[in-house]
Formats: structure tokens, sequence, C-alpha cells
């Protein structure tokens, strides 16, 4: 049995929660909090080295100013609150993407400290990705490459990963969308190259670490067969290539 | 050289538990090592063979360095480590004999000189102890010179020039002291030239003006500390100044030095890491880096700990909410009265029936137990009005949500899903806020949620609704 290294949720259907209790989306994102919790929980004790959430888009920001700004608040209150535990817990915190001004100073403040107390714990690796998208991230890399005044011929997968943010990430085994939506919507598109997705119809709030088991069961299943079939290896970009 | 005092040579003699080699590792030793080191260059012998052989006034902090490795070296579980070291020693210290600027003759090998340094260490060491508020014990004494003399029989190959007791070993001391020791060039050098002119260390090599102006004030102090810090038979012998407050001042730093090695992390009071402050090698671990990271992260957890800063606004007005709203009992603090009268007041303004008025009332008290779960900090079933101010930047939670579901309900009395202006004007004779009108012909449920959570969590002020908890 092996546990995927890298396993990333796409945190969807904290507004349809809402709506389902006519609640204003805002209740939807406060209760993925505990969610939030319970998965990185979850994927700890699974022995999951790298887990990565995708909380905002750089998309995200077309919403309704006032939901922003909530979210924001949710953000901060929820770091401020899980910050010793996190720490704790030897994970270490990355957010990836946060290049928009308009992250309000007191969060960007707050990140930076997750980030700076928890860059030397090793148990595992958790990538908020947040005011994040996977094409922009491609286009950093691009210039960052162009910058460094690389060679065309000189230019790999490999040399290219190298300029990507966190470039130490590796690819993504396993992406678990909630809600049932079946999209990418522009999620860390070069780590998910040969990522498996599955899509349980469970909307965010109420995903629990059960959920989760249930998913890494899932792929553990798909992998087994394609194995049985076609190749004994485990399923990492590094095998397929 | 008698051989027959030295332990065969593949034991640890120290012992695995030994206390110097404990405190050699302390960063704090380096105050019984200056203090030693003042007493030392008192003994005749030793001030003339300092004077003139020695690098110390030149290079303080390699003969630091020097003088902290070669006592780690002897003092060294593998008995080769120490017997090279010894060796080394005692071919350098063969070279400084001679005779000093009053014509007397010194030998650096002198076995007489070199029980006095060993004997000064022990002392200065049991008297760092003394000062730090732990003094030894007489069987932890007993073992500390037991050290002293293997060490001194390690170098010198015989102990015999230290007395074999303790009693006989203070009557020794105190003799020497009043008797041998003599306020010699050496004494005055150290005092007032080493400590006023040391140069930087070579972290500080290159920022000499911050160097000198730290050691305009570091130098004197260092020297008080380490004068204060003499018996007394010596001090008033060799007519050292004592300053008021200087005794003080010592007392706290050798009580200072004690506190930071049992209460900071056991790294941080080592003496390579100190020494590693001092002289970052570019090759091993820089120890300044470690220093930045642990800082780092204490300061992003001391940050991320305190109350958020931004909230500050949200406090304020919410301090004023609890007074105007939500204490309706107005005794300070919040209890179940308090929100049941505020949910009273509503089922009475609204004329509900029983199954409405049941609603609302069981809608405030599932908010009532979260107020009391999120904010009641010391459990005594109220929450005061210094936990709401500090805690309300936390709401909403659901039991809010809940409050505003039932209120809507129970004012949208045609069931259109929206609050129009007659139910509106029901719920808190007022007509429409301007601003808070939303879309300008009633408010829709999640609109009506959202204003109601964020007055409620003092979020935002509405004239509205602080009427209709406060009037009647």
């Amino acid at each position: 049995m092996v546990v995927p290294r890298h396993v990333a949720c796409v945190m969807d259907g904290n507004g349809r929660w809402a709506a389902q209790r006519s609640l204003p989306r805002t209740a939807g994102h406060e209760a993925a909090e505990a969610a939030v919790m319970d998965v990185i929980e979850a994927a700890r004790s699974a022995g999951v080295a790298w887990l990565s959430l995708y909380a905002f888009s750089t998309e995200n920001w077309r919403r309704p100013s006032a939901e922003v700004d909530i979210l924001m608040r949710l953000v901060r209150r929820a770091i401020r609150k899980h910050a010793p535990v996190l720490h704790a817990r030897g994970i270490r915190c990355r957010f990836l993407g946060m290049t928009d001004p308009r992250i309000p100073a007191p969060l960007v403040q707050d990140i930076t400290d997750l980030m700076t107390l928890t860059r030397d714990n090793r148990r595992m690796t958790l990538t908020v990705a947040f005011d994040h998208g996977g094409r922009r991230d491609i286009v950093e890399a691009a210039r960052s490459l162009i910058r460094s005044a690389t060679p065309a011929e000189q230019v790999t997968e490999a040399s290219f990963a190298a300029h990507l943010p966190c470039p130490d990430t590796p690819d993504v085994d396993l992406v678990i969308r909630t809600s049932g939506e079946q999209r990418i919507s522009n999620f860390m598109l070069w780590q998910v190259a040969y990522a498996e997705w599955v899509f349980p119809e469970v909307l965010w709030p109420d995903f629990r670490a059960t959920h989760f088991w249930e998913c890494l069961d899932t792929y553990l299943r798909r992998q087994r067969r394609f194995g049985d079939v076609r190749r004994p290896t485990t399923m990492t970009g590094e095998g397929l290539r | 050289m008698s051989q027959t005092t030295t332990p065969p040579a593949d034991v640890d003699v120290f012992g695995p538990g030994s206390l110097l080699r404990r405190l050699v590792n302390e960063a704090r030793w380096g105050l019984a090592v200056a203090r030693a080191t003042l007493l030392e260059a008192a003994h005749p012998q030793i001030g003339a063979a300092l004077m003139e052989n020695s690098t110390f006034l030149t290079h303080p902090w390699r003969r630091l360095r020097n003088t902290t490795m070669s006592s780690r070296r002897l003092l060294d579980p593998d008995p080769r480590v120490r017997d090279r070291e010894a060796a080394r020693l005692n071919r350098l210290h063969a070279h400084m004999s001679g005779v000093d600027a009053q014509g007397r003759p010194y030998d650096a090998t002198d076995p007489e000189a070199r029980a006095w340094v060993v004997a000064t260490l022990f002392e200065s060491t049991v008297t760092m102890c003394r000062l730090s508020g732990d003094a030894l014990d007489a069987e932890a004494m007993r073992r500390l010179y037991d050290e002293h003399r293997t060490l001194l029989a390690l170098i010198d190959g015989s102990s015999d020039r230290l007395p074999e007791t303790l009693p006989q070993f203070w009557a020794y001391y105190d003799d020497v002291v009043e008797h041998r020791l003599e306020n010699n060039e050496a004494v005055g050098v150290i005092l007032y030239r080493l400590f006023a002119n040391v140069p930087a260390p070579p972290v500080l090599r290159a920022h000499p003006a911050l160097w000198t102006a730290g050691r305009a004030v570091a130098g004197p102090v260092a020297a008080a500390i380490t004068i204060a810090s003499l018996p007394e038979a010596f001090s008033r012998r060799v007519a050292l100044p004592d300053l008021p407050g200087a005794r003080t001042l010592m007392q706290t730093t050798y009580l200072g030095a004690a506190l930071a090695t049992r209460y900071l992390p056991e790294s941080w009071t080592r003496v390579e890491f100190v020494m590693g402050l001092l002289d970052p090698s570019p090759g091993g671990a820089d120890p300044w880096e470690a220093v930045r990271r642990r800082a780092g992260k204490a300061a992003a957890l001391a940050r991320l700990l305190t109350p958020a800063g931004d909230d500050d606004q949200v406090t304020r007005s919410a301090d004023r909410f609890f007074a105007e709203v939500l204490d309706q009992t107005g005794d300070g603090c919040l209890r179940w009265p308090d929100l049941a009268a505020m949910a009273r007041e509503i089922a009475t303004r609204l004329d509900l029936g029983e199954q409405e008025e049941d609603r609302l009332f069981q809608a405030y008290a599932t908010w009532w137990r979260e107020l009391q779960a999120a904010l009641d900090g010391d459990g005594d079933g109220r929450v005061t009005r210094a936990e709401y101010a500090a805690g309300a930047a936390r709401l909403p939670g659901t039991g809010l949500i809940r409050i505003a579901d039932v209120l809507f309900d129970v004012t949208d009395t045609d069931d259109d899903g929206k609050i129009d202006a007659t139910e509106y004007r029901d719920l808190f004779r007022t007509t429409f806020h301007r601003d808070l009108a939303g879309s300008g012909d009633g408010y829709t449920r999640a609109d009506f949620v959202r204003q109601f959570v964020s007055f409620m969590s003092g979020q935002q002020h509405s004239a509205a609704y602080t009427s209709l908890l406060t009037s009647g």
C-alpha cells in the first residue's frame, strides 16, 4: 500500500452548502475551517508528506467585495487560531501565490509569520494556494527562465520546473475536488499533469477525515488495478514520463 | 617526574559525571576564568611570564579560543587527546623562562606556579557557583577539587603541589593570597589596559566605531565586575578600588549568567556557541544564522499569539455595542437574562405566536451557549464586557445566524422571501435606512442575515437595530 506522496484538495462547495441552509455564503466559508483542520490531521496521520489546499484563486477576486473581505478575515482568524497547533504537529506551512496587493497587510504579515514559524518543520508540508493561478505560475517561471538567459536548447521539463514557485514541491499524485464539480480551475497546472482525480459529491464544509480516507482508498484501488494490467510501479509522474 | 599519581591511561580519569567537564562547556565559566586569570597574574612567577611572553594583550580573542580548546582537550575522555594536549602545553611553557623587570628569575614550568594556576581555577569555579546562587555542597566541592588535582597531575605529572584535602587547600589558598600575591604590572595591564583596549572580536571587526563605543562602557564594567568578585584580602593588599554598586553589578552578572544557563536552551549557553558568535568561522555553521532563525520564529509566534491589532476598531465599537444593546439588565455583564430580554422584546414587538416565540428563544439559547463557549474565559456563566470586547471579532457564530433566520421568518409575514418596507417598519418601527436599504425594495434573506450578524457582532453600527434592542 503506497500512500500518495502529494495530495491536493480543491475545496469546492462552500457557497452551495450555505445556500442549502439559507445562510450567507460567508457562513459556508466559516464552516470550511473545520473541514480544513480535519483534513490536515487526517493527511498527516495517514503519512501524506505533501498536502496542498486550493483556498483562493486569482479568479476569486471577482466575487462581491463584502464576501472577499469576510473571507480574508476568516483566513486571518483561522491562521492565528491554528498556528500554534500546526507548528506543534510539525507541519511546515507555505502559501502559493500571494502576490495581489488587495490582500490586507495584516493578513500578509500573519501568513509570513506562519511560514517563518513553521519553516523548519518536516513532518508534512502544507501548501495553501492563496491568490493562486496555475497559468500565472507558469508565466512567472517562463519570465524567470528568460531572465536567467538560459539557452533555448537547454530548457527541459526539469530545468523549467526549477523556476516555478516552491520548486521543491513534488508532482501531485491525487487531487480531491469536492462537491462533484469536475474542472481543473487553473489549479497547480504544472504539478497536476499526472495526478489522479477523485470527485466526491460531498460539499467541502461537510468533508471530514472519513471522506479523505475514502479518497485515499479510491486512489489506491485505482492504482492497483492499473498496476496489474500495465505496470507494477507507483503512479508518480516519474513513472509515466 | 613521578607517574604514581597518574591513573591508568585507558581510563576516563574525570569520570562520565565530571563536574569540571560540564562547567567548561558552559559559557558562564568565562567569568570564572577571567577572575582566575587575574589571580594567576598576581603571582610573581606567572605575572612575569605573562608580561614577557604572552600575546594575550594583543590577541585576547585568539587566546580565549586557545584556552578554551586546550582545557576541553585536557578534559577529553580519550586519554590520547589528553596526553597530547598536556605534552603540547609543556613544550609551549618550556620556552618561557627568564628574568623579570626586577631581576627575579621566572619559569613557566615551575610546579608551584602551575599548582597556583589550577588552584585559582578551582577557587574561581567555587566562587562562581556561590555567586550564582547555587553553591556547591560539600560532596560536589570535594569532587570538583579532586578533578582539579587530576588536571594538575595531567599537566605536571603529579598533583603533590596541591594539598590533599579541602581544609588544607583553603589554608594554602589563603596563605598564597595574603603572602605571595603582589600588585604587579600584569595585574594592572589586565584590569586597565586589556579590558579598556580589547580589540574587536572578529564578528565586529567591520564595525570599529560600534565596538569602540560599546567598549567604552563594557570595558570599565567588566573590570568592575572582576574586581568586585576578588577575595577581599587580595583587593585590600593590592588597593583595588571598591566602587559603589560594583558588588551588586557583579552579583547580578553572576546570577544572570546562572539563570541564563538554567533557562535558556542549552545550546545557547554553551561555550562554542558564544565563541561562534564572537568569531563566526566561514566554514562551520554560523551561529548567528541559528540565532536569527530562532529569533525570527519566536517573534513570529509572539505576533501570532498577540491579539490582532486591526481588531481594535472592532473592539472599541463592540464595547459600546455591549453597553447599548447587549447588556439589557445593565449589570455590566452578559447573562442569559440579557438575551432572554432581547428575545422577549422582539417577541412582544412582533406579537409572535407561541411556536414562533419558542423558535426565537431556542435560537437565542443556542447563541448563548456559543457565547459562553467562545467568550466566557473564566467559566463563571457570565460574559463580561471585557470578554465580549476581546472576542467580538471572532463572532459571528451559527447561533447568531439562526436568530437572524428566525427573525427573518417571523418578520416576513407574507412569506415572499423578502422583508418589505411594511414588515421592516413592524420590526424596527422605522422606515428603511438609506444605507441599509440594499436593492431598495426590501431585504432578501441573505441580506438580512448578513446585516443582522454584522450588527450583532458589533462590526457595523445601525441605528435601526440599536433602537430595536434598546427602546422599551
